[in-house]
């Protein structure tokens, strides 16, 4: 596999020398697999350094109490306290990791109080709900995307858009659509009591209504593009058989549009999920982390101030991705990857 | 098929015209595609409406000169008050102010900066990668582009507390074995602190779209370029990536986009939120949160300035970020 007939025809043997000249003789005479090793060299170490050191750096810190003063070696310990509620996995606003453990012991496991208090549950929380939305929503502006009509440009441009813009101005809108003195949709929906009349965005319901609807607003089209691309490889003649067999438009969605939408649509809603997981930008502009409480809020939150157990909170959360991120890959796999 | 007279249609006299247009619906082909029509235009513009509308949320905010006493509320004949808001005023130098009051300009030209540069970058990595896993055939292939799309989709606050600490300033330690490998210069609040983050992780996706790209090329055009003396690098940039200038540009607008609406380490590497740390967007926009905390409509008028770039991506390069998408997603 070294050195192939590539190295003899096309590589002049220059007369000029320097550095230049020799590195370039040498790159053209290497193998197709040392070639391929060098190309990478640059992504590798850039991928290296920005995400395999500080993961395993992350884990290593996670194993450690005091990390800033007097690094002191405590095993699991961080974890333990995670999952125990103990007394140093508190952070601003009394938030814990798990709900049930709350701060004074006296919540039931599943009281609506707790659970928002609590990092992991308000995370999963946000992931079911903004997924579950975006994609019910996304397929409908999927079907709408997929007939053909004028100015279908402009409607999926004007769908696009909210994908496209900045999280902190996605953020910003929605809270000053429902900041109590700027905002016209707090009185109506406070006097339904949906929402909070006063400090709505300092409510922890209230606000975790608000981030997941904006969420919704802003990537379910990025759910209708992945569907969408799913229901135009769908052979059109098999419609046409449908339709000579006299199916209705319901039967032909239940038995052919869903079944072969499903892969593009099940892809879809695990990068969803991944990136729902990873929410941060969207609740620190609208209502900030001590009121809606994620687990990368957590993070940023104490890792100033507890580094091992942001690190511990940390490394949870991309276990809890790598999760997802397993099913993306078996998914691949099947398809022969 | 055909719409020959229903048999039904002679009974439908004595039924009601609810009945009558149900029982159409169901039995007359011709009927029922005229409600699939009306649904579909319903759903629309349902869509159209729910998208659009914060956007002119904002303009009308931005417009409202006092916000605190504006009365959102319409008055509409049968329905008597219902909340829909309009603008108070037509206060057009809220626009002028939004750069007075903060140096606004400075925010956004720092992220037209931070997000040209790593477009830049992320374009010549992944053209590298591209190219090896697009048309090179060597062991470790398939697992290296797994590893790389997995770590593409880690949350950013996995690796937040040793970036963090490391453009502070401080040692760089392998990790367990506690040896020091060097200290790195201070990074926070420069630009290097963010486009390094940023680039590794918007890299992975730009790298699947150019492989997919790349391998289309007919090897016949590259080894002509060889024969003619070029370099195999120089067949990279001469010849396959020309002739890929569809995936380069999908590639790079995508890479701006989410570099411009990055929000983790651009809010957290400038320490201050200050545009002499080279802070973007983010700060510009949250400065008027946590400073202005009462000019909402200089609040509504600087994300309509900061939203402008990404509107006109979006109508110009709407092809490209449609395929790059689905692409980069379903394909890889």
């Amino acid at each position: 596999m070294s050195t192939e007939d590539r190295t003899t025809g096309p590589t002049r043997q220059s007369n000029r020398s320097g550095p230049v000249v020799a590195i370039t003789r040498w790159m053209e005479n290497l193998g197709e697999t040392g070639f391929a090793y060098l190309l990478l060299t640059p992504v590798m170490l850039l991928l290296s350094a920005i995400a395999l050191y500080p993961l395993l750096r992350t884990f290593e810190l996670s194993l450690y109490q005091n990390v800033l003063s007097d690094p002191e070696f405590v095993g699991l310990e961080n974890y333990v306290q995670l999952f125990t509620g103990g007394a140093s996995a508190r952070l601003p606003g009394s938030t814990t990791f798990l709900p049930g453990v709350s701060t004074s012991g006296s919540f039931p496991f599943v009281h609506v109080e707790g659970l928002l208090r609590s990092a992991l549950a308000v995370t999963l929380i946000f992931t079911v709900v903004s997924v579950f939305f975006e994609t019910i929503i996304g397929f409908g502006q999927a079907l709408v995307l997929d007939q053909d009509f004028r100015g279908r440009r402009w409607v999926r441009a004007a769908i696009i858009i909210p994908w496209a813009i900045p999280i902190v101005i996605q953020g910003m809108i929605f809270y000053l659509m429902f900041h109590p003195s700027a905002g016209f949709l707090t009185g109506p929906l406070s006097n339904l009591g949906i929402i909070a009349s006063t400090n709505t965005l300092n409510d922890p319901f209230s606000s975790l209504l608000i981030i997941t609807v904006a969420d919704i607003w802003k990537t379910t089209a990025f759910m209708a593009l992945l569907i969408l691309a799913g229901l135009q490889s769908i052979d059109r003649s098999l419609y046409d058989v449908a339709k000579v067999a006299g199916a209705t438009k319901w039967q032909q969605f239940k038995l052919i549009t869903f079944p072969l939408v499903l892969p593009a649509l099940g892809i879809a809603v695990l990068f969803r999920t991944i990136d729902a997981m990873r929410i941060y930008g969207l609740i620190d502009s609208v209502s900030g982390c001590t009121t809606v409480p994620s687990l990368s809020c957590m993070v940023v939150e104490t890792f100033n101030t507890n580094r091992g157990l942001a690190a511990a909170v940390a490394f949870v959360t991309a276990g809890l991705i790598a999760i997802a991120v397993m099913g993306v890959i078996y998914q691949q796999y099947k398809e022969g990857f | 098929m055909g719409t020959e007279p229903d048999p039904a249609q002679t009974a439908d006299d004595e039924m009601g015209p609810l009945e009558r247009w149900t029982h159409g619906v169901v039995n007359d082909q011709e009927k029922r595609n005229r409600l699939y029509k009306a649904l579909f235009y319903v759903a629309a513009a349902f869509f159209l409406v729910t998208t659009l509308f914060p956007f002119y949320w904002l303009l009308v905010l931005a417009l409202t000169p006092s916000v605190r006493q504006a009365d959102w509320n319409v008055s509409i004949p049968l329905l008597g008050e219902v909340p829909f808001p309009t603008p108070q005023g037509f206060n057009v130098h809220a626009f002028v102010e939004v750069f007075q009051q903060v140096p606004f300009h400075l925010y956004v030209f720092n992220s037209f900066v931070l997000a040209t540069t790593t477009t830049i970058i992320v374009l010549l990595l992944a053209s590298l990668a591209g190219y090896v896993f697009g048309r090179l055939e060597f062991p470790g292939r398939g697992l290296m582009m797994l590893a790389i799309l997995a770590v593409s989709y880690f949350p950013p606050a996995a690796f937040l507390i040793p970036l963090f600490d490391a453009f502070l300033g401080n040692a760089v330690v392998v990790p367990f074995l506690g040896i020091e490998l060097f200290e790195p210069p201070r990074l926070v609040n420069t630009p290097g602190s963010m486009i390094m983050p940023f680039s590794a992780l918007f890299l992975p996706l730009s790298i699947f779209i150019l492989t997919t790209f790349y391998a289309q090329i007919p090897d016949g055009l590259e080894d002509a370029a060889r024969v003619e003396g070029t370099t195999r690098l120089g067949a990279l940039f001469r010849v396959i990536m020309p002739l890929s200038a569809p995936g380069v540009a999908t590639a790079a607008v995508l890479t701006f986009i989410a570099v411009y609406n990055e929000y983790f380490f651009s809010s957290i590497m400038a320490l201050n939120n200050q545009p002499e740390q080279w802070s973007p967007l983010v700060g510009g926009i949250l400065s008027y949160q946590t400073q202005y905390t009462t000019d909402f409509n200089l609040m509504a008028a600087a994300s309509i300035v900061g939203v402008l770039p990404m509107l006109i991506i979006v109508v110009v390069a709407q092809e490209k970020i449609v395929s790059g998408l689905t692409e980069g997603a379903l394909k890889e």
